[in-house]
């Protein structure tokens, strides 16, 4: 199956290990709160859907090996408030303390006010280096188009028709 | 100097002169008319007669000639213009008088064939040494010599006077070079800005410019001044020795070379001057072409912006992001047709924004869909999960809660034909993605539950 190391590298990641972990968080999401389906709770479940969904492309991406999946991990387990666990080598990572320093330079304007806007983007992207920007969103974009293919695949195979 | 003017006098002239000379005042531009026509020759004779005898006066009154190669640049041509470029305030209102006073044809005062025209010319240069008293203008006129026999030559040739218009900038540099290296005095009025009227000519002018920035260069000819000066007061004295001259050269130019290491922009500029200087010494008037990309690189070296750490650092960091930026356009679609940084930015930052709404909007779909029918697709994959091999358990012990909720343990794997089976049974299911998936999924169960999920679908 997928091998973590293969992902770390900008490498297509594992399509097959996204859609599981994705099939798994929302059949997660379906037993632990059954009640979500009712109309009124739409929005929240939408919400969840989408995090669920991230969170297992950030898995599948070779979990915390990257910037980006690691911010998406970290944001997911805040906004759970659920502990996920991560190693020491990542906690030492403070990506989100240089996001105001990055931003007092003088170079080309426009390159990097372009810059800044896609670091609001990629999760993760506040704390990084223009260049290692550029690398994640590389490789962030790899992941989303993915992730967006088999989610399409998903609701065209299970939509009622 | 002596290199230079024994070049001048044996070979043919070097081109930067006729640049230099081309904006000369008026009076000396009709005089160097009649002066083309005039034979150059037995003003070489003289200007060699004034080198020997400058030459011997040096010789007589220092014994420190040889000590570095500017004093020896400063000594041959001290005598005329120490006056003025000494620094010595009297020399300086002196030369001043004299440059008001300033007629070409005082110069004839000792060495009127020599100072003929060329003289004139000389004296857009020099303008002040020109008037100077006899002494002093025995010693200009040496120099006068020295770079005039060329130029009459030159004003002789048709083509002179474009090809100097064409380079009137290389003239200037190249002459500029020569006054650095064999007239330090000059670079030193100039620089002083004392002699208002030397720097009039535009030669001096573009001299002054470039060598006032780097200190080092000037600090070590204005050294070299005091030097020039304590030589100057017993200028009478005269005994040829032109042999003596040579060696002086020599040394020289030694000294120049050595200077050129320790130093590392002025030694790149010198080593240029230098190359000129050995161009003319050839007898060459096309070292032209060289010499444009020369001054650029020099110029920016000078400036300290292109081999400055900081820009070096920023040129890395900027190529790093080019190279990045090459990859994500390969993944961007329509990204190779914008061209520039930011506005490739745009399309990715546009692209990704578009993905995530994409996510959202299927998320939103799914969310409407995902009722009852993933149950059992979910449930054979969070089974199968169990069975992923090790280089996944790492992710999936992290934080799937999942495990806990939903245990099953599968003992077997399917069958191919389970597998292939299951396929052909969501034919709905075309892409290869959901093929998998869903094969995954559904291979993994018993048998009767991707029965049960083929009736649901």
């Amino acid at each position: 199956m997928a091998s973590a190391d293969k992902l770390i590298n900008t490498d297509v990641p594992e399509k097959d290990v996204f859609a599981l972990h994705f099939l798994q968080s929302l059949s997660n999401l379906r037993t632990q709160n059954p009640l979500l389906n009712s109309p009124d709770k739409s929005i929240d479940r939408v919400k969840k859907i989408k995090n669920a969904a991230y969170v297992s492309m950030a898995r599948a991406a070779g979990g915390t090996s990257r910037l980006w999946s690691r911010a998406l991990l970290r944001r997911a387990a805040k906004d759970d408030n659920k502990s996920v666990r991560f190693s020491r080598r990542k906690r030492k990572v403070t990506w989100k303390i240089s996001s105001k320093r990055r931003r007092s330079n003088q170079r080309a304007p426009v390159v990097e006010e372009a810059a800044e806007r896609l670091r609001n983007l990629v999760p993760g992207g506040g704390g990084m280096e223009t260049s290692k920007l550029m690398e994640e969103t590389a490789h962030y974009i790899k992941c989303l188009s993915m992730q967006v293919k088999v989610m399409q695949c998903l609701v065209d195979g299970l939509s009622p028709n | 100097m002596d290199n230079e003017l024994f070049m001048n006098t044996e070979f043919p002239p070097p081109p930067e002169m006729a640049t230099h000379f081309e904006p000369p005042p008026s009076s000396s531009s009709a005089m160097m008319l009649n002066w083309a026509l005039m034979d150059p020759n037995p003003h070489q004779d003289s200007s060699f007669l004034w080198e020997k005898s400058t030459e011997q006066q040096q010789q007589q009154q220092q014994q420190s000639i040889f000590d570095s190669a500017l004093s020896s640049l400063v000594s041959s041509p001290t005598p005329s213009n120490s006056n003025f470029s000494g620094g010595g305030g009297d020399g300086f209102l002196i030369r001043e008088l004299i440059g008001k006073l300033g007629n070409i044809g005082n110069n004839n005062n000792n060495s009127g064939e020599i100072y003929g025209t060329p003289m004139s010319r000389s004296a857009s240069c020099y303008a002040t040494p020109m008037s100077s008293p006899p002494p002093p203008t025995n010693m200009n006129s040496q120099m006068m010599m020295n770079r005039t026999t060329p130029l009459t030559e030159f004003s002789a040739d048709p083509g002179f006077a474009e090809r100097a218009a064409r380079f009137s900038c290389f003239g200037s540099r190249s002459f500029n070079g020569r006054t650095n290296t064999n007239l330090p005095i000059n670079n030193i009025v100039n620089n002083s800005g004392k002699l208002t009227r030397v720097s009039s000519t535009p030669a001096l002018k573009a001299l002054i410019s470039p060598e006032v920035a780097p200190g080092g260069e000037f600090s070590r000819k204005r050294k070299s001044v005091p030097k020039g000066k304590s030589k100057e007061n017993p200028i009478s004295s005269a005994s040829p020795s032109p042999s003596f001259s040579k060696t002086a050269e020599k040394k020289e130019e030694w000294g120049g070379k050595g200077s050129k290491s320790s130093e590392e922009k002025g030694g790149k500029r010198r080593r240029e001057e230098e190359d000129e200087e050995e161009g003319e010494g050839e007898g060459n008037n096309n070292t032209k072409p060289p010499e444009p990309p020369k001054d650029y690189i020099h110029v920016r070296a000078r400036r300290g912006q292109a081999t400055d750490s900081h820009s070096l650092a920023e040129r890395v960091r900027r190529e790093k992001i080019g190279e990045r930026m090459k990859l994500l356009q390969d993944l961007v679609p329509g990204c190779n047709k914008v061209t520039g940084k930011a506005l490739m930015l745009d399309e990715i930052i546009n692209y990704v924004q578009s993905l995530q709404r994409q996510v959202e909007f299927l998320s939103m779909k799914l969310s409407s869909v995902n009722d009852t029918r993933l149950d059992f697709n979910v449930d054979a994959l969070v089974s199968k999960d169990v069975m992923i091999p090790s280089s996944n358990n790492r992710l999936h012990e992290e934080g799937l809660q999942s495990k806990s909720s939903s245990p099953r343990s599968f003992t077997h794997l399917p069958t191919l034909t389970q597998f292939t089976d299951s396929i052909s049974q969501y034919q709905m299911f075309s892409e290869e993605d959901l093929q998998s998936i869903v094969g995954m999924g559904v291979a993994l169960n018993p048998n009767n539950e991707s029965q049960h999920m083929k009736i649901e679908l």
